[in-house]
């Protein structure tokens, strides 16, 4: 009975497909192409590393590196800009968004047709602002390692990160 | 009047071809769009049918050679032939002018697409065809002992095979069973859920029609349409009380015929595809009873009266 309850409440809702023009809504965790800027990126391949699908694709050479990208390989799995440690990748849901609200989806004839590629002069990573709570913590985790010899190796971890990374900025 | 012009009439006219053609794609648009739409999709526009029969009329065939490929082409015409040979023959208007015994050519009608199709799988060489083919023989014969039962416990009981009477008479206990019979069997002779084993889509491509094209296929489903049509209408005929009027008498036969679609698109609906095994055992062991009951008992009046 339960089967027919459900049928009779789909008539009388109407149907959820939608006809040609229409579109269905942007949901909220839409995430859209993934933008790349090459102003932000230091060439260290996570991505490409991360990439399942292997849309992602890197080339290094001498003093730049080739970067790209190829849509229509994409799952929009988002794995890549989660470990973009640079910020240079982002989900772009906004232009993405539009594009598929407004226009017709990208159509292409050849595998990698959508392809994006762009070479890059390699630098060294950029300088990040050191916040007053990775401060404490670099501190916090300096001393637990200064005292107990035996440190484990989530603290020898933590006093990595902390006593690296301010390191890389200062010799930038 | 001449009864050769009264079954001319009767085949070509009304309730036959002229009627029937546009039913068969009305009925099929029914289903089609009523399951859709409890399903919440939009279902295919009324047309639909139509457009779908004249587009595969103006597509070619592969060419084959052969008494299989002349075999091939043979079976959707037979099976259009007597799908619409067994809705001329339906008792729809008051005085149809029909003789003694026709109950068991409609019967027999009714069953030759079914040996159409089984004959058309296997003439196809196509394994898809084949499994088809070789379910639907088995689903043949589990439900027509059923229907058939059903229909002659009917008949036994009223001391005809004359569909006119049949049609005419007051409805009993034994003839509401009968009816409940046919319309367990109709989702199997249909090819509609729960029972689409033969042409189980996704599963073995179009079973028995894998192979077919162009204007075969077209035949092949103005056939099932004609099935459609038959089969409902036989329901219908039983069901709609008697009237004299000649056009109270086809309003109503389509008003049942279609009410009838309504439930079974219902049912296609509400399940899903059964294993092959499954279905005959439903058909031999659950459906069966009844249809001993209803012969029995109908055996037992006739030898009281």
């Amino acid at each position: 009975m339960n089967i027919l309850t459900m049928m009779w409440r789909n008539v009388v809702h109407g149907y959820q497909t939608l006809l040609f023009p229409a579109r269905p809504k942007v949901t909220p965790r839409f995430r859209g192409l993934v933008q790349f800027d090459p102003a932000l990126c230091t060439g260290c391949a996570v991505c490409r590393f991360r990439c399942t699908s292997r849309a992602i694709e890197y080339k290094a050479g001498k003093g730049e590196f080739t970067w790209s990208y190829n849509p229509g390989q994409c799952t929009f799995c988002g794995r890549c800009v989660e470990g973009c440690i640079d910020h240079a990748l982002k989900e772009g849901r906004t232009e993405h968004a539009l594009s598929q609200e407004q226009d017709t989806p990208p159509i292409y004839l050849a595998q990698g047709a959508l392809k994006k590629s762009y070479t890059v002069a390699r630098r060294p990573p950029a300088a990040r602002p050191v916040s007053a709570a990775t401060k404490s913590a670099g501190e916090d985790a300096r001393t637990t390692a200064g005292k107990d010899a035996g440190a484990t190796t989530a603290n020898v971890g933590a006093q990595t990160i902390a006593g690296v990374t301010p390191a890389t900025g200062a010799a930038q | 009047m001449n009864p050769l012009l009264t079954a001319l009439a009767r085949l070509l006219i009304f309730p036959g071809l002229l009627f029937a053609v546009p039913a068969a794609w009305f009925f099929l648009w029914v289903e089609r769009k009523s399951v859709a739409l409890m399903q919440e999709r939009v279902g295919p526009p009324f047309m639909q049918p139509f457009f779908d029969f004249v587009k595969l009329l103006g597509k070619s065939t592969p060419p084959r050679s052969g008494i299989a490929g002349l075999l091939m082409r043979a079976w959707p015409l037979i099976a259009v032939a007597a799908a619409a040979g067994a809705v001329g023959l339906l008792p729809v208007l008051p005085i149809s002018g029909g003789f003694e015994g026709d109950l068991i050519l409609l019967l027999a009608l009714l069953e030759l697409p079914s040996v159409c199709i089984i004959a058309a799988g296997f003439s196809s060489r196509s394994i898809f065809g084949e499994i088809g083919s070789a379910r639907e023989a088995a689903l043949s014969i589990s439900y027509n002992i059923v229907f058939l039962l059903a229909i002659v416990s009917v008949a036994a009981s009223q001391h005809t095979f004359r569909l006119e009477a049949l049609a005419g008479m007051h409805p009993t206990f034994l003839t509401e069973l009968a009816i409940i019979a046919i319309l367990i069997c109709l989702p199997a002779k249909l090819h509609i859920n729960p029972f689409s084993l033969p042409n189980a889509e996704q599963e073995i491509y179009a079973g028995p029609m894998t192979e077919y094209a162009g204007p075969e296929l077209a035949m092949w489903e103005l056939a099932h349409g004609l099935e459609w049509v038959a089969g409902t209408g036989l329901v219908g005929t039983l069901v709609a009380p008697h009237v004299t009027a000649g056009w109270l008498a086809a309003c109503l036969f389509v008003l049942f015929s279609f009410a009838a679609v309504i439930l079974l698109s219902v049912l296609a609906a509400a399940t899903a595809r059964l294993a092959i095994d499954s279905s005959v055992r439903f058909y031999w062991q659950c459906t069966l009873i009844f249809v001993v009951l209803a012969i029995s008992s109908a055996l037992f009046l006739r030898f009281r009266s």
